[in-house]
């Protein structure tokens, strides 16, 4: 917990809040100003918009320490306004509310477009109200109350901020980076991957049969995958956990998986369900694997997944971007695998996909959890 | 959800900020409206953020006639709004407005935006196409990354624990030039389902197209691979379906259309 001052409301205002608090928060449990409407609390649906510095911001997205030596006006900072006083009596005169969820952001937005969009018509409205959502009255009645201010008025000049100021930034040496990728990367041999689902081919430079008894060693193939950990083994039941990042981005799933496998014609299924703790993200998934001898010396292992991802990570991480990581922990896994076959060291993990002693602290976080968890059951 | 709790500091120098991103766990923050969402529904957890809004040597532009330098800080918005200069025709101006929503535009960062490399952001795929290039300071000096070069993949840049993102300089075209830029989106402000840019600069001997919204960087063709034919076999391996493909290369079309309306407005 640490103290933040800023102007709030026109008035000096000093409170605490521990770094993670955003400016919605500290509005409404803090400063008790609970006009302020939090909804997605990902800067989608806008009903937490404010005023800070005379701009619109979304408070749920903007910590309240970046808001330091800040000017913020939440609505009820705003009830003298002039131009917020017509907006009231045209959303009323146009019924442009009906439950007032999103009332409070709706009308710091209209706020916004009626001074610096003077000239807007119905169009440009409706364009500009895309951030702010509202799931009851409807969109007519608002954009009715907003042109209704817009007509009175029309010739006002637009209200901009000034214009950035000039500075110089010295040149250095150029660099050229990682080599842009213009050639087709790598990819399953169909191709033809589609949402969910996912074709990889291992090629490994090992005879199929020492292939195959490896895949049948969970312990070896788990050791094998870049932040994975098997916790425990009974029969085809395995229980394990693995951590991965990207960017800033950070998962660690704890799930069981069974795993079964025809020996006859070097082929295996398995299943698992797993769960991000922190976020509550949700992986359920199923992998066919089968062993095929390419030549005497060499093999092949195919593997056909879909999997469902469910919760936040599958809102933020987008399918294609899940595709490719998982494209990129599968040839990390066959690089792995062929080294321990033929004993030789391991090739570095590459540096995308994390490492350290983040990592680390995540794992041991999630071991202690999954220890009390051992006790619940 | 409620973010995990995490160390906040706002520094006020570039030397400063560089001591503490190189920690354990420290993630830079810009305007935060990407990096925000991800810490509120704990899919980031960074043990530290470093804020860099209060960088005065982040901000400001250079206009220097042969390119535009925009500190990393330039919000969106600064640019929608036309209080930075811009290249002919508005194009930057046209970008930012089509970014997200205005009060998202106000917070949000060009800097920052590059920094986070979601690979549909508009400006990735935009200054890539230009040719920009990143402008990075480290206490040992910086260096100058085209931006075809700046990502590794979704989410990963080549920048190295203290090193940070100071400005962004975008090379003026050459008079002739084309421009084109369209992305499909079911709703504005959204991310994007396809996207490509393309620069016909002629005078500079450059035609180059960069497609966005795949699961990796950008995906640039250059020459005669600058082609809205080439996009569904060059797409392979980017982690999209061939719908997706499909649509990325209808929308490369449009994209390249536009290019070279604006090419042929401009030579007569």
């Amino acid at each position: 917990m640490s103290t933040l001052t800023l102007t709030l409301n026109g008035r000096p205002c000093t409170g605490d809040a521990t770094p993670r608090t955003s400016l919605a928060d500290f509005l409404r449990e803090t400063e008790l100003l609970t006009g302020t409407h939090v909804g997605c609390e990902h800067g989608v649906c806008g009903a937490c918009t404010v005023v800070m510095d005379g701009q619109p911001v979304r408070a749920c997205i903007t910590l309240a320490h970046s808001c330091s030596g800040r000017d913020v006006r939440s609505i009820e900072g705003l009830a003298t306004d002039d131009v917020m006083a017509q907006l009231r009596a045209a959303f009323t005169a146009e019924h442009a509310l009906q439950c007032g969820y999103c009332t409070p952001g709706m009308l710091v937005t209209a706020r916004d477009i009626v001074t610096r969009l003077p000239d807007a018509d119905s169009e440009r409205v409706r364009l500009e109200l895309a951030g702010n959502l509202c799931r009851c009255t409807g969109y007519g009645g608002i954009v009715r109350a907003i042109m209704r201010v817009l007509e009175t008025r029309r010739g006002v000049q637009a209200a901009i901020p000034p214009r950035l100021p000039a500075a110089t930034f010295a040149r250095r040496k150029r660099d050229e980076g990682v080599i842009p990728m213009t050639a087709p990367m790598a990819e399953g041999a169909t191709g033809g991957n589609t949402p969910n689902r996912m074709r990889q081919v291992l090629r490994i430079g090992v005879p199929a049969s020492a292939v195959w008894d490896a895949v049948r060693d969970p312990e070896l193939v788990v050791g094998c995958v870049p932040g994975a950990r098997l916790l425990s083994r009974e029969g085809n039941q395995l229980r394990g956990e693995m951590t991965a990042s990207l960017g800033p981005i950070q998962a660690s799933f704890q799930g069981e998986a069974t795993v079964r496998y025809a020996t006859d014609a070097m082929r295996g299924a398995l299943t698992c369900q797993g769960r991000d703790q922190a976020s509550g993200t949700r992986l359920s998934g199923q992998a066919d694997f089968t062993v095929v001898p390419d030549g005497n010396e060499a093999s092949r292992v195919e593997i056909d997944m879909h999997y469902a991802l469910r919760g936040p990570l599958a809102q933020l991480g987008r399918g294609p971007v899940v595709q490719v990581f998982a494209n990129e922990i599968a040839r990390t896994v066959g690089l792995n695998l062929q080294a321990r076959l033929r004993n030789e060291e391991a090739p570095p993990p590459p540096a995308r996909l994390g490492a350290g002693r983040l990592l680390l602290t995540i794992i041991w976080r999630a071991l202690r959890r999954l220890v009390s968890w051992g006790h619940d059951t | 959800m409620k973010p995990v709790d995490f160390a906040f500091d706002q520094p006020a120098t570039l030397a400063q900020a560089s001591t503490m991103l190189a920690t354990e766990g420290a993630r830079a923050m810009g305007g935060g409206q990407s990096l925000g969402p991800m810490l509120n529904f704990r899919v980031a957890r960074p043990a530290r953020i470093v804020a860099l809004h209060g960088l005065a040597e982040c901000q400001g532009v250079e206009d220097a006639g042969d390119a535009l330098t925009l500190g990393a800080s330039t919000p969106h918005a600064a640019i929608e709004d036309g209080r930075t200069p811009d290249l002919p025709g508005g194009i930057l101006s046209r970008i930012a407005a089509n970014i997200a929503y205005r009060a998202v535009r106000t917070r949000g960062t060009m800097g920052g935006s590059l920094c986070h490399a979601d690979p549909g952001a508009d400006w990735l795929c935009t200054l890539g196409a230009l040719g920009a290039l990143v402008l990075t300071w480290t206490p040992r000096g910086g260096r100058m990354v085209p931006l075809s070069g700046f990502v590794t993949g979704a989410f990963r840049t080549v920048l190295q624990p203290g090193e940070i993102v100071q400005a962004i300089r975008i090379p003026r075209p050459g008079a002739d030039f084309g421009w084109g830029y369209v992305k499909a989106c079911r709703k504005p402000g959204e991310f994007a389902h396809a996207m490509c840019a393309v620069l016909l600069d002629p005078t500079h001997g450059v035609r180059r197209m960069v497609i966005g919204a795949t699961g990796g960087p950008p995906v640039v063709l250059e020459g005669d691979r600058a082609d809205p034919a080439a996009v569904e076999g060059a797409l392979k391996g980017a982690g999209l379906g061939p719908v997706e493909r499909r649509m990325q290369a209808v929308i490369a079309g449009r994209a390249m259309e536009q290019a070279m309306q604006a090419h042929r407005g401009t030579r007569a």
